[in-house]
Formats: structure tokens, C-alpha cells, sequence
């Protein structure tokens, strides 16, 4: 029996990143096979692909033995493969059969739509998947886990027999995710293939017949969950052959630069998002933040910088109470920073490098006089910036969307670093740039370490975060789970913490 | 996103240069409200004036420039009127004549005026919003005479009030001897012995009281019992009075209940109302009453569902005042100041289409010729009407 | 340097030349289409705007689109849709025509006064909408509109009643109708002795504004405060990337008020023109000059000197309605053509290039990288 699909040599590339390289995979028709992998790895760029939003550059399809070529999602539906989207596209105030038959509705003589037949048609899918919904109830009473089901049946109401699954559990609450397993597993005895995309390792583990890992843009391992463990999957994702960042003795202090006191973050549904998190990072010393992305560390982050307010706890920066100040005076107070998303929070992409480099520090010299910009002053501040970080750019004029991720993210880690920080909050500091440049961050953060500085720094690099820190804390689901001494722990040992693994397993933390 | 943004802005701004297009038309209705109401008038083109000669040799140097009021040709009422009377000196006088219409938000009307002097000896502008425009391009301009129709292009700021400059002339009309004449037809029709008035914006230096005026005196002359009940809309400053055709529906109404079984307007668009309040009034109570337009012949202008309820309308001859200006100059007997077009010029007179004033015609054509010779003198003032 | 200002240069003028040029191709086929010869039309319309007394004309009419376009560009900077401007002005014009006619003061002053009045009423009601973006999180496009209807239909209509000037309405007078006359301390005289220092004697009575003087110092002030002032920088970076300019500091809600009441201000100054014009606050005012300044503020890029060529070109356009009329040339309804035309020509034209830009700066970045070991 042919795969249901099968992808060789898949390569797609971005303007200076490459997103997928060489992937190959092969999901067996009947099967849940699960795609894990850290944000940047190139799931969701390969899903595009087969999904028909993106050509690849190289490589070949097959779908259920037959080579394809899509050029729209119109034609990847036609060949069978539906696509469940993180953030649900419904109409709220049509019904459930209207929702499912929008764009595919039958028509009957006149050009009036045959609701009859489509509510038969929506009965004998979900029916036949197990799939429970009431096809006349308005989107906007329904319950997430059930608008989610919608968007399956959806998918389904189309003849697809692949479906693609981006992160659904993602926006579920527990219980709702063990509803969606159930649903999974009842599509799969209806015959569907299913494609999950995940990066929670407990997840996968439960679900998934077969995983796939991804790491920087290629096929790392294809594996069956009963063969690995939590660790296991961690060490695969994140990898462990990068140069070790080593850090040879100690240079704290006991001056506490950064304090945080029982900080709870929510969200505006009231969700917990960080929960009760004390830490302390002093002068000289970095202290790392272990955790599987999205177990609160980005809010915690956000927190600190002061783009989220804080539902309770305190933030002391230098002995300053900053809990309720505004950006720009924790700036000010010395507070730096390298966002985790760098497009998204750190550049001005069509503004010149100068500008970009100004970023965050436009109130203080060498980029203002008074109210005024010193353009003189910040043109010769890049231009230190672009030497000492080996930033690859014409000149410093040129517009920040013309460099390369990697020279974007050089740009970034320099302009803070160069802006003599005494703290500073770094958020995978590396991800995305080359070896050279890695190292060059590595030595800016160790050597502003020696001078003085208190970092705080967010990883999903372990050997990055373990090389680099004096103190490891791991974070599960918002709260800090354990305290770490780096010398005491592998990577393998990190991951089963971030899992949550090394506790049940007995081990003390 | 970026792109969204853009569509979005490019979306916004076609979406608001349309509506501003329209916006700009029902501008212009508003702000010439009280122009619209009192002077704006497609006169028919039947009856040509009882004065005019015919030309020997319709020959000459004059050549007119005019200039529309926003909105052009086409409006069925005030350009039009004035672009017939052009039509007609070309034909009768031989003058040559050109036209140009302002910007929709009326930004450059000095422009026009001062390019129509630039060719012609005499420029024309149609409606009182060209007053200062006018004043300030005549002074500019002494080779051009300019007629300004609807304003009497008089300084109010001198004592006496003095007309702008020796080449500016204003053409306003007597609008109290046409009334007086759909007056006499009101009473001459009436079977309940009582009329009604009703008046746009009260206070406006007493233009509209001309109309009531006029009105009850041609009432009076026929029925000197006539009961004749009058109401304004709105008072100066408040021009609302003259686009409110829901207020003049609701005041016809009670006018028609009231025993009054024929009504006059002068209150520009707000006369849509009247109209259709004497249709539902009619249907309502089996007995047919009447509304008297004004202006232009609103038989042919109202909604045809209405039409037959215009008994008559008080008519504005614009076409005949931008006729008889372009005449004067061509005579070499044009003045400075304003010009009044009374009866005597047809330059008001009364509608007869639908035929519902046949009958009366003899008694009507007694009563102008009364006003020609001065045998009655119509007030301008109610209380003296 | 110079070959770097050049290409600058170049990549800035492509766009509206070619959206030009695609405007005068569309209207020449509108032009033949109608039965209008177009050279004909295009010889009047330039032959007319070579008299001087057409270039003020050009000029007057100039003066509130610049404006108007620089008060949209200010919020477009910033991302937000000032759709308002067309209800800042008119009743900020109202208020300060108002004021000035009641009060009698020095001739500095008295003028000080009415621009001040103008700008805080344009500013204040412009601040309204930025208010209620970060308080009630109401889209500023909706607020604005709905403002808009409440300064022109509401509120204006109501203030232009209560504050009509006694005793002006005469018979057949009506254009007199508005607020009390400024007195001539409180007005800005033309430039009429400075334009013939340099030209010939003014005819046809025409004069050149002196509101233009104002304009050009908005013009400057405004490429000052978004280029040279920290304050502009953190108005550009929130218009880029609001989320980068958070986290570098720039107070999200602060700035968008801030900007709000900025564009407001320089709003404000749109009908200072034609009050300083008729000495008064009209009836009847010059309505529109919001909306056409979004399209000028659109064509020239929120550029301070793209915006002045754009409302000299809309201006020239406008100003040829008239010409085309008397000389038969061609209708007016040309010119809206042509503005229309413009504006959805540039609108692609500028998309174009950006991202034919973005290629060739890419491509050089790409090249220095290759120059150097990596």
C-alpha cells in the first residue's frame, strides 16, 4: 500500500534563512503521525507546503502514491489533505451547517443553496467519524473544544482523508484536549491520516503512532513513541552537537540587580500564565530559564520589560520598584533587551540600520541631544555596533529588511549590548545565526557578565543555557519547578525537568 | 498588513471622494436653500415675454459669459431656467455666449467670474452666492458688465445702499405680483372659502413675506371674506425651513383638516411635502384639495404621483431676468443696481400646465393686466396685504 | 554619496512620475473617448496656469490642501486614519473666526490669538477620537466619521447659528450671512508688495495669501518634529512596528493620542485660509479640504515636499476646470477624472517600487556579504 504521503528531499528557502532542508517524511495511510519540533524548526513552513501555500524549491510530493504539485490550497483539497488552522475561521453568527458548507455549498436550481442535502451530507460525515455536533447551533455558543471539532468536520464536509492539525492543543484546556484525543483516535478508526503538529512531548507521546522531529529546517529522526522517552524527543529537537558555550568561574556578586517577588501574569481570560515566580539574578551572574516553549516564560519576559502588566508580585530593578513603570523608564534604568520574535519585536524593517540601532535607546546619547536625534551620534554608533558584531551590510543606511536574519539579530544583541546594560533580559539570543556569530554573542554576554552585568537569559539552546548560566530555574506551566546548579546537569537531565519527567521519575529536584 | 493597510486606505478614500461627491450636491442644496426657494425656477418655455421685438438682424458684439451655480445644467430649475434665457438671446440676438460651472465645493467661483471677463463684455452669474465674488471681479474688471441673478448687488454697508460698481447689475423679481395671482386662482378655486400659506424661513429681510403678501392680497381681491391661514417653517437664522419637506407635510395637514382646501408654498424643497400631503389628505377624505408650487413649474417637477395636485405655481422667469439683462446691454441701456422683472416683463407670472387654471384663465389675465397698468398695487408686507 | 542620494532621489520620484504619466494617458483616452482633442486641452490648461495671476490662484487654492494633506500625513505616520481632519477644520475655523471677531487686540496678537484658537479646537476635537482609541478601543476611522458628522451637521450647524452676526441679512444679501467680521488687526495680509518685488504688477485684483507663509512653516515644522526630534522617531517607529516600538519604550497610548492631537492642531490651520480670506467665518465655507488633503497626504507620500508637489498638482487641476470650460476644451468633470485617475495610479505605482526597492537593496546587501569571508 502506497503512503498516504510521502515528501523527498523537500528544500525551501527564505531570503538568507533556510526553512526546510532536505526533508523527507512518509506518513502511512490510517496513522496519526506527529511533527515535533522548536518554533524555527520549519514545521509550520513544511505544512505550508504541503498544504499548497507555498511551493517548495526542491524536492518531490506524493500523495497516496501520486505525485502532485500544488500551487493553492484549492488543489492540495482536491488531492484529499484539509487543513485544521490554530486560529479557527468561522463566522460567529451563522450556524454550524453554515459555517461548514461556506464556499462548498450545494446548490440547488435558481442558485439557491440545498440546505436539506448539506445537513444530511454534515449528519453522515460526523456520523461516520464520530464526531458530535448540532449542525443548527450558532458558532458563538460553542465551547472551544466543540468551534474546533467544527473546524474538523469542516475539513472533513470536504472529502479530505489527510488532515493537517497545527498545534490544536494549543488554545484547549485539558480536558478539552482529552476530548480532542478521542476524536482523534475515531477519526483515525474512520481512516483518516493525520498529520499533528506539536512541540508538548507529553502530547505527542500519548497521541502520535509515529514522530517525526525537526530541528533547523531537516528531518532529524523518525521514531515510534514507544521507543523514546520525554528526554529522549528533547534532546532530538533541540540538539547537541553546537560548540559548548563555556563559562569558567564564577563572577557574582551579591549586589541583586534584577528582583522579582511572586509574580503572577494572566491573561484576559483570566488564564494563569505565570504563576507566583520569584527569582533574583545579580550582578555577574546569568541565570537561565529552562522550559518547553509556551510554559510561561515569554510572559514572564514580558513582564519584566513591561509590555504585560503584572496581576500581582513585584519587579525591583537596581532596587528600584519598576512593577508599574513604563517601558521606557526600565530602558532608561539600564534594562536591555533581545525580543524572542526579532522581526516582530525588534526591527523597523523598512527603516535604516541607524534607526534600527536606536531602538530602545532613543532617549539617551549617543543617539539624542535633548529632544533632538543625534544623527551623527547614532550613525557612528552602528557603525560600532556593525564592527564589533561583524553585522554584513553595505552600509548603515541600508533599509533593516535587507540584511539577513542572522545579520538582523547580530544588529540586535549588539545595539543592547553596546548600550552598556545592567541588566539584561535575552530571549534565545542565538536562534537563527550562524556559528560565528553565536560565538561572538556568547563572548559580548560573557564579557559584559565579567564587568558586571545581570542577565537573564531564555533558552530552548540547553548546552547554550548551561554553558552560559550560573543558576538554571525550569518553568512548567508558569511555575518555577526547580533550581539548578549547571554543573549538575546534561542536557539529557534538563529535558527530563523541562518534561516534568525527572519528577516523577523520583529524581529530587 | 502593510498592503491591508494600504487597500484599506485606498478603499476608504475612493469610498469618501464619492461620498463627498454627493455630499457636495446635497451641499449645495443646503447652503442655497434660501436661493432655491425664492428664486429657483425652470420657468416654462411657453410664453415667450410680451415685450421682446423681434430682432431685425440678429447681430452683435456682445458675447456672454455665464456662470452656473454648482450643480450646472441639468437641474431642472434654477440653471436651467438661466440657460434658456442664454439659448434665447443666441437665437434672438445673436449674441455668443459660453458657460462654466463651479468646482463641487464652489471653490473657484471668483476664477470663473474673473475668466468670463477675460472674453466678454458680459458675464452673467446665476445665483446671490456669487454676490461678493461678483463685487470684488467687477471692480477688477471695468470693461465687463456683470448680472448677478437673485441678489440685488447692493452695498448695505453705504448709506444709502449703493450698487457695487457703475457695472453691476442685480436681477431680482417681483415675486409679490405672481404671488398675488396664484392668490386670486387660490380663492377663485376655493369651495371651503379658506386657503392656506405656508412660508420656508420667516425673517430672511422679508423675501418670503413678499410671497404671503402678494398671496393674500390676490385672495382678498377675489373673496374679501377669505379666511387665509399662513405658517413659517422656521425662523432666520435657522434656513432649515427651506429642506424640511417632513415639517411642510406635517403643517399642510393640519391646514387641509383645518377646512383650507388649497395651498400655497414658498419654502423651496420643503414644497415636496406639501404635495404629497394634499394626496393623502384627498385620498383620506374623498374631497380633493390643492397645493400651488412656486418658483418653477413644479406640475412637471414634483414626483408624478403628485402632479395632480398642483393646482398652479407661482413662476420665477429667470430665463426671461438673464434675457432681458443681456437685451439692456446689447441696447446699451443696461444699469447698474438691481433690476426688478415684474408682470409687466413676464418676469413672473403664473403655470398653467395640467389645465387645472383654464377655466379661471380670464379672470387671472384681468387681474395681471390690473397689476401692468398700476389699476392695483400689490404689497410687499402682509400687514398691509 | 551622491550616486546613493541619486538613486534616493530616484526611487522617491519614480512612483508619482509614473502614476502622472499613467493619469495623463487615462484622460487623454477619456478626452477622445468624449469627442475632446487632448493636446487641446492639455495647451489651455498650461497656457492658462502660466499667467501669474493663475499661479495665485494655484497658490491660494494650494495653501489649505498643503495643509489639510500635512495634518493626515501626521496621524498616517503613526498608522492612524485621521478621516476627521474635514470636521477639524471647519469647526475649529468656526471657533476661532468666532473669537477673533468678538475680540479687538494688537495686530501680532490678535492674529496669535486666532491661529492658537484654531489649533486647540482642531487639536482638542482631533484628541477626542485618540482618546477614545485607548480608553474604549473604538477604531479611530469610525470616531473620526462620526465626529465629523457632529462638527459639520451638529454642533457647526448650531454654533454657526447661535454665533450669526446680527443684523447681516439683508434682502438679496444673503452671502453675508456668518460670524462677526475680524477686524482687520486679526487678519493676515496678502503677499501681493513681496510677489511683485519679484514679478510684475498683480492684475485682476487677485491676491496671494499670506496664509501661504503659515503653510510653508508647517511644512517645516512638520519634517522637523517626524525627522529631527526624538519625538518623531518614536512616531515612525510606532507607525512601522508598534510592537517593536513598545518594547523599545515608545508608550503605545500616549503616542496615539500625542498624534491625534498633533494632526488636529495643524488641522485646525486648514480654514484659517478662507477666514482670513473673507475676513469671516461664511455660511457656505469651502468644504471637502479634509478629504482631498487624504488623498494629497496618499500621492505625496507623507513626504513634507511630496505633499507640497501633490497639492499644487490638485490645485493646478482644479484651477484648470474653469479654463477648459470657457475655451470648450474639454468638461470639467476631466479634472476629477484625472485626480481619481492619479491617486489610484500612485497608489499602485508606490507598491511597485517599494518592493522593487526592497529587491535592490537586498540584492546589495547580499553582495557585501558575499565580499566579505563568512
Amino acid at each position: 500500500m502506497a503512503p498516504a504521503i510521502e515528501l523527498r528531499g523537500i528544500t525551501k528557502r527564505f531570503p538568507g534563512v533556510i526553512a526546510n532542508e532536505a526533508v523527507d517524511l512518509t506518513v502511512a495511510e490510517g496513522e496519526i503521525h506527529a511533527i515535533c519540533g522548536e518554533n524555527g524548526a520549519g514545521k509550520s513552513t513544511l505544512m505550508k507546503i504541503l498544504y499548497g501555500m507555498q511551493a517548495a524549491d526542491e524536492g518531490s510530493m506524493t500523495v497516496f502514491g501520486k505525485e502532485v504539485h500544488f500551487a493553492s490550497p484549492n488543489d492540495a483539497i482536491d488531492a484529499g489533505i484539509g487543513m485544521v488552522h490554530q486560529h479557527f475561521m468561522l463566522a460567529d453568527q451563522l450556524t454550524v451547517l453554515e459555517n461548514v458548507i461556506l464556499g462548498a455549498e450545494p446548490m440547488r436550481s435558481g442558485g439557491r443553496i440545498d440546505f436539506a442535502a448539506a445537513k444530511q451530507h454534515l449528519v453522515k460525515v460526523s456520523e461516520a467519524y464520530g464526531l458530535d455536533v448540532a449542525p443548527d447551533e450558532l458558532i458563538e455558543a460553542l465551547e472551544v473544544g466543540e468551534r474546533q471539532r467544527v473546524e474538523i468536520i469542516k475539513v472533513l464536509y470536504r472529502g479530505a482523508r489527510i488532515l493537517i492539525l497545527d498545534e490544536p492543543t494549543a488554545v484547549l484546556v485539558p480536558q478539552e484536549v482529552d476530548e480532542l484525543f478521542r476524536n482523534l483516535r475515531e477519526l483515525k478508526e474512520g481512516g483518516a491520516t493525520i498529520l499533528f503538529i506539536d512541540h508538548k512531548l507529553d502530547e505527542v507521546l500519548e497521541i502520535a503512532d509515529t514522530i517525526t522531529v525537526l530541528r533547523q529546517g531537516r528531518s532529524i529522526a523518525t521514531v515510534k513513541p514507544a521507543d523514546v522517552t520525554a528526554s529522549d524527543l528533547a534532546e532530538l529537537m533541540v540538539g547537541s552537537e553546537l560548540p559548548t558555550p563555556e563559562t569558567t568561574e564564577s563572577t557574582v556578586t551579591d549586589v541583586v540587580a534584577l528582583a522579582i517577588t511572586g509574580v503572577t501574569v494572566t491573561d484576559e481570560e483570566d488564564r494563569t500564565l505565570v504563576n507566583d515566580v520569584s527569582l533574583r539574578v545579580h550582578r555577574g551572574e546569568v541565570v537561565g530559564i529552562a522550559g518547553v516553549e509556551g510554559n510561561g516564560q515569554s510572559e514572564l519576559v514580558d513582564a519584566i520589560v513591561g509590555t504585560r502588566a503584572v496581576a500581582s508580585g513585584t519587579i525591583f530593578l537596581l532596587g528600584d520598584d519598576v512593577t508599574r513603570a513604563p517601558v521606557r523608564h526600565r530602558r532608561e534604568l539600564g534594562l536591555g533587551y533581545v525580543p524572542q520574535d526579532r522581526q516582530e519585536e525588534g526591527m523597523l524593517l523598512p527603516a535604516p540600520l541607524w534607526e534600527n540601532a536606536m531602538l530602545g535607546h532613543q532617549t539617551r546619547a549617543p543617539f539624542a541631544k535633548g529632544p533632538w536625534v543625534d544623527r551623527a551620534g547614532a550613525r557612528a554608533r552602528t557603525e560600532e555596533i556593525r564592527r564589533s558584531f561583524d553585522v554584513r551590510t553595505p552600509n548603515v543606511d541600508v533599509a533593516a529588511h535587507a540584511l539577513s536574519g542572522g545579520n538582523q539579530q547580530k544588529l540586535i544583541v549588539g545595539r543592547e549590548m553596546t548600550a552598556g546594560p545592567t541588566v539584561f533580559v535575552a530571549a534565545h539570543p542565538t536562534r537563527g545565526i550562524d556559528v560565528g556569530a553565536q560565538a561572538a554573542v556568547w563572548d559580548a554576554i560573557r564579557d559584559a557578565r565579567r564587568l558586571g552585568l545581570a542577565t537573564l537569559l531564555i533558552s530552548a539552546d540547553l548546552d547554550e543555557l548551561i554553558g552560559l548560566s550560573d543558576t538554571i530555574v525550569v518553568m512548567i506551566r508558569g511555575k518555577i519547578v526547580a533550581t539548578l546548579d549547571p554543573h549538575d546537569v546534561t542536557p539529557r537531565s534538563l529535558g527530563s525537568y523541562m518534561t516534568g519527567a525527572a519528577f516523577e521519575s523520583g529524581a529530587t529536584p | 498588513m502593510k498592503n491591508r493597510k494600504l487597500l484599506f486606505a485606498l478603499f476608504a478614500l475612493v469610498a469618501m471622494l464619492v461620498l463627498a461627491a454627493c455630499g457636495g450636491d446635497d451641499e449645495a442644496a443646503t447652503t442655497e436653500a434660501p436661493a432655491a426657494s425664492t428664486e429657483a425656477p425652470p420657468a416654462s418655455t411657453e410664453a415667450p415675454p410680451a415685450t421682446t421685438e423681434a430682432p431685425a438682424a440678429p447681430t452683435t458684439d456682445v458675447t456672454v459669459g455665464l456662470v452656473f451655480d454648482i450643480g450646472g445644467r441639468g437641474d431642472q430649475s434654477f440653471n436651467d431656467s438661466a440657460y434658456a434665457g442664454l439659448e434665447r438671446a443666441g437665437t434672438e440676438l445673436g449674441v455668443k455666449f459660453t458657460e462654466a460651472s463651479p468646482n463641487d465645493d464652489g471653490s473657484n467661483r471668483a476664477e470663473l467670474l474673473q475668466l468670463a471677463a477675460d472674453s466678454n463684455p458680459m458675464v452673467i452669474a446665476v445665483g446671490f452666492l456669487f454676490e461678493g465674488d461678483a463685487a470684488k471681479t467687477a471692480a477688477a474688471n471695468a470693461g465687463s458688465n456683470f448680472g448677478v441673478v437673485d441678489s440685488a448687488m447692493l452695498d448695505f454697508t453705504k448709506d444709502p445702499p449703493a450698487p457695487y460698481g457703475d457695472n453691476v447689475s442685480g436681477l431680482v423679481f417681483a415675486e409679490h405680483q405672481g404671488s398675488f395671482l396664484v392668490g386670486a386662482a387660490a380663492a377663485l378655486k376655493s369651495t371651503t372659502g379658506s386657503i392656506g400659506f405656508i412660508g420656508g424661513v420667516k425673517g430672511v429681510g422679508g423675501l418670503i413675506e413678499k410671497f404671503e403678501a402678494g398671496y393674500i392680497a390676490g385672495a382678498k381681491a377675489v373673496n374679501p371674506d377669505i379666511k387665509v391661514v399662513s405658517e413659517y417653517i422656521t425662523e432666520a437664522p435657522d434656513f432649515d425651513g427651506f429642506n424640511a419637506p417632513d415639517r411642510a407635510k406635517d403643517i399642510a395637514l393640519a391646514m387641509y383638516e383645518g377646512g383650507a382646501d388649497i395651498v400655497y408654498h414658498a419654502a423651496g424643497g420643503s414644497g415636496a411635502g406639501l404635495f404629497e400631503a394634499a394626496k393623502t389628505h384627498s385620498e383620506a377624505s374623498g374631497t380633493k384639495v390643492w397645493g400651488i408650487g412656486v418658483d418653477s413649474d413644479q406640475y412637471n417637477t414634483v414626483d408624478p404621483a403628485v402632479k395632480d395636485y398642483v393646482l398652479t405655481s407661482m413662476l420665477k422667469r429667470v430665463d426671461v431676468a438673464v434675457f432681458e439683462i443681456i437685451k439692456a446691454k446689447v441696447d446699451g441701456t443696461i444699469a447698474a443696481g438691481p433690476t426688478t422683472y415684474d408682470l409687466s416683463v413676464d418676469g413672473v407670472g403664473y403655470a398653467t400646465s395640467g389645465g387645472f387654471v383654464d377655466d379661471i384663465a380670464p379672470q387671472l389675465e384681468e387681474f395681471k393686466a390690473k397689476i401692468i397698468s398700476g389699476e392695483i398695487e400689490v404689497p410687499t408686507d402682509p400687514a398691509a396685504a | 554619496m551622491n550616486v546613493a542620494l541619486g538613486r534616493r532621489i530616484m526611487w522617491a520620484t519614480a512612483a508619482p512620475l509614473a502614476a502622472l504619466l499613467f493619469a495623463v494617458a487615462m484622460s487623454s483616452i477619456v478626452l477622445v473617448i468624449s469627442g475632446s482633442d487632448p493636446l487641446a486641452a492639455y495647451g489651455d490648461m498650461i497656457a492658462h496656469a502660466r499667467k501669474l495671476e493663475t499661479m495665485i490662484d494655484i497658490l491660494n487654492r494650494a495653501t489649505p490642501l498643503y495643509i489639510a494633506g500635512v495634518a493626515v500625513a501626521i496621524a498616517f505616520r503613526m498608522n492612524l486614519f485621521n478621516i476627521g481632519v474635514e470636521g477639524q477644520y471647519l469647526l475649529a475655523a468656526l471657533v476661532a473666526a468666532h473669537v477673533g471677531g468678538l475680540i479687538s487686540l494688537p495686530a501680532a496678537l490678535h492674529v496669535a490669538v486666532i491661529l492658537l484658537v484654531a489649533m486647540s479646537v482642531g487639536a482638542a476635537y482631533s484628541g477626542l477620537a485618540g482618546v477614545l482609541k485607548v480608553t474604549r478601543g473604538i477604531n479611530e476611522v469610525i470616531s473620526t466619521i462620526m465626529l465629523n458628522a457632529i462638527a459639520i451637521s451638529g454642533l457647526g450647524a448650531w454654533l454657526v447659528r447661535e454665533w450669526q452676526a446680527s443684523g447681516s441679512i439683508e434682502p438679496g444679501s444673503a452671502t453675508r450671512v456668518g460670524t462677526t467680521p475680524i477686524d482687520e488687526s486679526g487678519l493676515i495680509g496678502d503677499l501681493n508688495g513681496v510677489l511683485e518685488v519679484f514679478t510684475r504688477d498683480i492684475k485682476q485684483g487677485k491676491s496671494l495669501t499670506g496664509v501661504l507663509v503659515l503653510a510653508l512653516l508647517v511644512g517645516v515644522g512638520y519634517h522637523v518634529l517626524v525627522n529631527r526630534t526624538r519625538f518623531g522617531f518614536d512616531l515612525r517607529a510606532s507607525g512601522i512596528n508598534p510592537f517593536a516600538a513598545r518594547a523599545g519604550g515608545v508608550p503605545p497610548k500616549r503616542m496615539i493620542v500625542t498624534a491625534m492631537v498633533l494632526s488636529g492642531a495643524v488641522a485646525g490651520l486648514v480654514g484659517v485660509a478662507e477666514v482670513m480670506n473673507v475676513g469671516f467665518f461664511p455660511s457656505n465655507p469651502i468644504r471637502g479640504l479634509g478629504f482631498i488633503g487624504i488623498a494629497v497626504a496618499l500621492l505625496g507620500r507623507n513626504n513634507p515636499l511630496g505633499i507640497g508637489v501633490a497639492a499644487l498638482i490638485f490645485a493646478f487641476l482644479d484651477v484648470s476646470s474653469g479654463v477648459l470650460q470657457f475655451t470648450g476644451a474639454a468638461s470639467r468633470e476631466i479634472v476629477v477624472i484625472m485626480q481619481g485617475v492619479i491617486i489610484l495610479a500612485a497608489v499602485v505605482a508606490y507598491e511597485v517600487t517599494r518592493r522593487a526597492r526592497e529587491r535592490e537593496e537586498a540584492r546589495s546587501a547580499a553582495a557585501a556579504l558575499a565580499g566579505s569571508p563568512a
